[in-house]
C-alpha cells in the first residue's frame, strides 16, 4: 500500500459517517458537492485529519481542495515535509 | 482521558496587572491610547491550536514595532488617509500593521481571512471587490495567503502588495511621525453586508474612542481584568471589542485563532481556565459550539469562576442556549449571571448597549400574535409565547428611539425600527453617499435596520434586518445565494428565492427555492449538486435546495419576488409532504 492509499483509506473511514450509508467514499468524492459538508463539518473533518495524522493543516490549502483525493494528496505532502 | 493541555511555561504571557494607573479609554486617539498602554507590562498573547503559547506581544513592543513600521510605510509615499488593506489573520502582524497606520496617519482596513473548501476563485473575487471598494494603496497578508492576495490585486494598480515580512526591507524614513488625529479616520470596517455590495464603514478616532469609553464603563473594567478572544479581527466584535478595547484599558488579552476555535471549541474554556480571564465575548454560535462539543469528563478540568463578563451578542440570543451553557458549566464555577447580552453594530463603532452587569439574561415573554399582527409587545406568563432578551440601556451620551415606518417615534412596548444617535456613530459608508443617506439622517440618527422595542430604558431586539440569514454566526444575504442560482445557464433572473427556516435547535437553516423547467432527474441532481458546491465555495454554508416548476415562486403586487411568500409556501409544502409520509 502506498502512502497515498493509506491516507485515502483513513480518510474514507473518517468520512463514512457523512455518506448516510448511501455510497462509498473514493478519491473522486467531492467534500461539498457529494458529501454536502457545511463549514462546521469541514472543521470536524480537519480536526479528524490533524489528529489522526498528527499534522497541522495550513488554511491556504483548502481553497484548492475539492475532492477527497485532493485532500489526501495535500496530507501526503504535509507528512512528507514533516 | 482528556486533559487540559499543558500550556508551555517557557514563554510567559503578559500580566494584566500593571504599575500604571488604570485609564478607561479616555484618550483622544488610538495612538495616544497605545502610547499610554505601552508604559505598562500588559499586552497580547497568541496561542496555537495545540493550546501552546507561541507569541507574547506586550503593548510596549507593539508600540515600538508599529512606529518603526509606520516610518517604513511612509517611504512609498502615501497620501494621508491612504488605505492599507490587511488580510486579518489572528497574529501579531495584524496588530503591527493596524497600529503602524495609526502612527502614520494611514487608514487600516481589515480583510477577511476565511476561505472555504474549493473556494479559491470566490475568495479572490471577494478580496478584489473589497480592495477596490476601499481603493487600497497597499495590501499585506501572511506569506501563506499572499498568492490569493496577489491574484486579487491584479489590475488594481496598488503601490505595494506583499507579505508582512517584505515590509521589513523598506527603508525607515527619518521623519517625525504625525499620528492620526481625533477627527481623522481611525479605520474602515467592512460590514457583514452582502458580498456583492461591500460597504466600508468610516469610523473616526473620536467615534471609536467614544465607543471604547462607553464600553469600558459599561463593563466596569477593573485592574485585574483579563480577556480571551477567538473572534476574527475583520469582525467589529473582534477588532473593537477584543483588540482595541483591552488595549485602550491597558488589559492583557489571550488570542486563539478563529479556525482553531471552530475545530476545538473547548480550547476557549481551557484558556479561560488557565489565564483566569474575566472578560470574553462571543456570538451565541460560539457558546452553542461549546455546548455541542463538551464532554462530561471535561467539566471538572475547567475553572471558570473568574469569568465575570460573558458577553453575548451579534445574533439573536435564545435563553435556552444560555440556560444550557450555564447549567453545563456551573460545576466549573461558571456564573449564569455573568452573561451580558449586548447589542451593537459596525455602523456604531461596535457597542450600542450592554445589559446591566450581574443580572444575566433577562427575558421578556410576549404574546406571539400581538407581536406579529399588531407590532405590540404584550407580556405573557413565562415559557409561553415568544421570548426576547433585554440588551440593556443605550450607552451614556447616546440616544435610542423606536420609529414606525413613517418615522414617528413609538412609545415603550411598541415595535419599530431601532434608531441610534451619538458620538460612536459612523461618518458614513466609504464613497457610497446614497447608501449612507439611506441609513444616516442629516441630524445624525442611524437607522439600524433592526426591529425592536424599549422597556424601562432597555433595548430589546425582536427582528433583524429584513431577510438577512444568520448561519453559524455569519450574516448571509439572500441576494448572494440567489445570485449564485440565477447565474447558472439553466436559470434566469427571478428564478430563485433564498430564505431561512428554523432548524431543530432554533438556529437558522438556509433554504434556496429554485424554479425551473427541468424534469429529467439526472439533470435535476446535477443542478442541485452544482448549487450546493458553489454556495459552499462562496458563502461557506450548506443550504437546502428545493426545485419547483416555473411560475411557482410568489410575487408581490409590484411584480417583485416575495421572499416571505416563498418561505410560507415552502413551509406549507414541507408540512403537507411530512403528513403524506407519516
Amino acid at each position: 500500500m502506498t502512502e497515498y492509499q493509506r491516507i485515502m483509506a483513513d480518510l474514507s473511514k473518517g468520512l463514512a459517517p457523512y455518506t448516510k450509508g448511501l455510497f462509498e467514499v473514493d478519491e473522486n468524492t467531492e467534500l461539498v458537492g457529494d458529501l454536502d459538508l457545511d463549514s462546521l463539518q469541514i472543521m470536524e473533518l480537519l480536526l479528524f485529519v490533524e489528529d489522526s495524522f498528527d499534522i497541522s493543516i495550513p488554511v491556504s490549502i483548502l481553497p484548492d481542495v475539492k475532492t477527497v483525493g485532493d485532500l489526501a494528496k495535500q496530507v501526503e505532502k504535509i507528512i512528507g515535509h514533516a | 482521558m482528556s486533559q487540559v493541555p499543558d500550556i508551555n511555561i517557557t514563554l510567559l504571557a503578559t500580566p494584566t496587572l500593571s504599575a500604571s494607573l488604570l485609564r478607561l479609554a479616555d484618550f483622544s486617539t488610538l495612538a495616544e491610547a497605545l502610547d499610554y498602554a505601552a508604559q505598562g507590562e500588559s499586552g497580547a498573547n497568541f496561542y496555537a491550536g495545540s493550546g501552546k503559547l507561541v507569541t507574547v506581544f506586550p503593548y510596549r513592543t507593539l508600540r515600538e514595532e508599529a512606529r518603526t513600521l509606520a516610518k517604513r510605510l511612509l517611504s512609498f509615499p502615501l497620501e494621508r488617509g491612504a488605505r492599507v488593506a490587511i488580510v486579518a489573520e489572528t497574529n501579531p502582524d495584524f496588530l503591527r500593521f493596524f497600529f503602524a497606520c495609526q502612527y502614520a496617519g494611514l487608514v487600516p482596513v481589515a480583510l477577511p481571512a476565511v476561505i472555504h473548501v474549493g473556494g479559491h476563485k470566490a475568495y479572490v473575487n471577494q478580496l478584489h471587490g473589497l480592495l477596490q471598494g476601499c481603493r487600497a494603496s497597499v495590501a499585506v497578508s501572511s506569506s501563506q495567503l499572499l498568492p490569493f492576495l496577489t491574484e486579487a490585486t491584479e489590475g488594481l494598480g496598488l503601490k505595494f502588495v506583499g507579505a508582512a515580512s517584505a515590509f521589513d526591507d523598506l527603508p525607515v524614513q527619518n521623519i517625525q511621525l504625525q499620528a492620526s488625529g481625533p477627527r481623522e479616520t481611525a479605520y474602515l470596517q467592512y460590514t457583514s453586508g452582502s458580498t456583492g455590495f461591500p460597504r466600508g464603514v468610516i469610523i473616526t478616532q473620536q467615534a471609536v474612542m467614544a465607543n471604547l469609553v462607553g464600553s469600558a464603563h459599561g463593563l466596569d473594567v477593573r485592574l485585574d481584568d483579563r480577556c480571551v478572544s477567538w473572534l476574527p479581527f475583520y469582525h467589529d466584535m473582534g477588532l473593537v471589542g477584543c483588540l482595541l478595547a483591552p488595549m485602550a484599558t491597558q488589559r492583557s488579552i489571550d488570542y486563539l485563532d478563529t479556525r482553531d476555535f471552530a475545530m476545538r471549541p473547548r480550547r476557549w474554556l481551557e484558556l479561560m481556565t488557565n489565564s483566569r480571564a474575566t472578560i470574553s465575548f462571543s456570538p451565541p454560535f460560539g457558546y452553542a459550539l461549546c455546548v455541542r462539543r463538551l464532554r462530561p469528563e471535561d467539566i471538572a478540568l475547567y475553572d471558570l469562576s473568574a469569568w465575570r463578563v460573558a458577553g453575548i451578542g451579534a445574533e439573536p440570543i435564545h435563553v435556552e442556549l444560555t440556560d444550557r451553557f450555564s447549567e453545563l458549566l456551573a460545576p466549573a464555577g461558571f456564573n449564569a449571571l455573568a452573561f451580558v447580552p449586548s447589542y451593537g453594530m459596525a455602523e456604531s463603532s461596535l457597542a450600542i448597549s450592554f445589559a446591566p452587569l450581574g443580572t444575566g439574561v433577562v427575558v421578556d415573554w410576549l404574546d406571539s400574535d400581538d407581536l406579529a399582527d399588531n407590532f405590540i409587545a404584550t407580556k405573557v406568563s413565562p415559557n409561553t409565547g415568544s421570548s426576547f432578551v433585554r440588551c440593556g440601556p443605550v450607552l451614556p451620551k447616546h440616544e435610542v428611539v423606536i420609529r414606525d415606518e413613517r418615522g414617528n417615534t413609538m412609545v415603550d412596548m411598541h415595535i419599530g425600527r431601532i434608531n441610534v444617535r451619538g458620538p460612536s456613530v459612523m461618518s458614513g459608508y466609504f464613497e457610497l453617499p446614497e447608501q449612507t443617506r439611506l441609513v444616516l439622517s442629516a441630524d445624525g440618527w442611524l437607522d439600524t435596520g433592526d426591529l425592536g422595542y424599549l422597556i424601562d430604558g432597555n433595548i430589546v431586539v425582536t427582528g433583524r434586518h429584513k431577510d438577512m440569514l444568520i448561519i453559524n454566526g455569519r450574516n448571509i444575504w439572500p441576494q448572494d445565494i440567489e445570485a449564485i442560482a440565477t447565474r447558472q445557464p439553466e436559470l434566469r433572473s427571478g428564478d430563485a428565492s433564498a430564505v431561512s427556516i428554523p432548524g431543530p435547535e432554533q438556529e437558522d437553516v438556509a433554504v434556496l427555492i429554485v424554479q425551473c423547467n427541468i424534469t429529467d432527474l439526472d439533470e435535476q441532481h446535477h443542478l442541485t449538486q452544482q448549487l450546493h458546491r458553489e454556495i459552499h465555495e462562496e458563502l461557506g454554508i450548506s443550504c437546502l435546495i428545493e426545485l419547483v416548476p416555473r411560475h411557482t415562486l410568489p410575487r408581490t403586487s409590484s411584480g417583485k419576488l416575495s421572499r416571505s411568500g416563498a418561505r410560507k409556501d415552502y413551509l406549507l409544502r414541507r408540512k403537507s409532504k411530512a403528513s403524506h409520509e407519516s
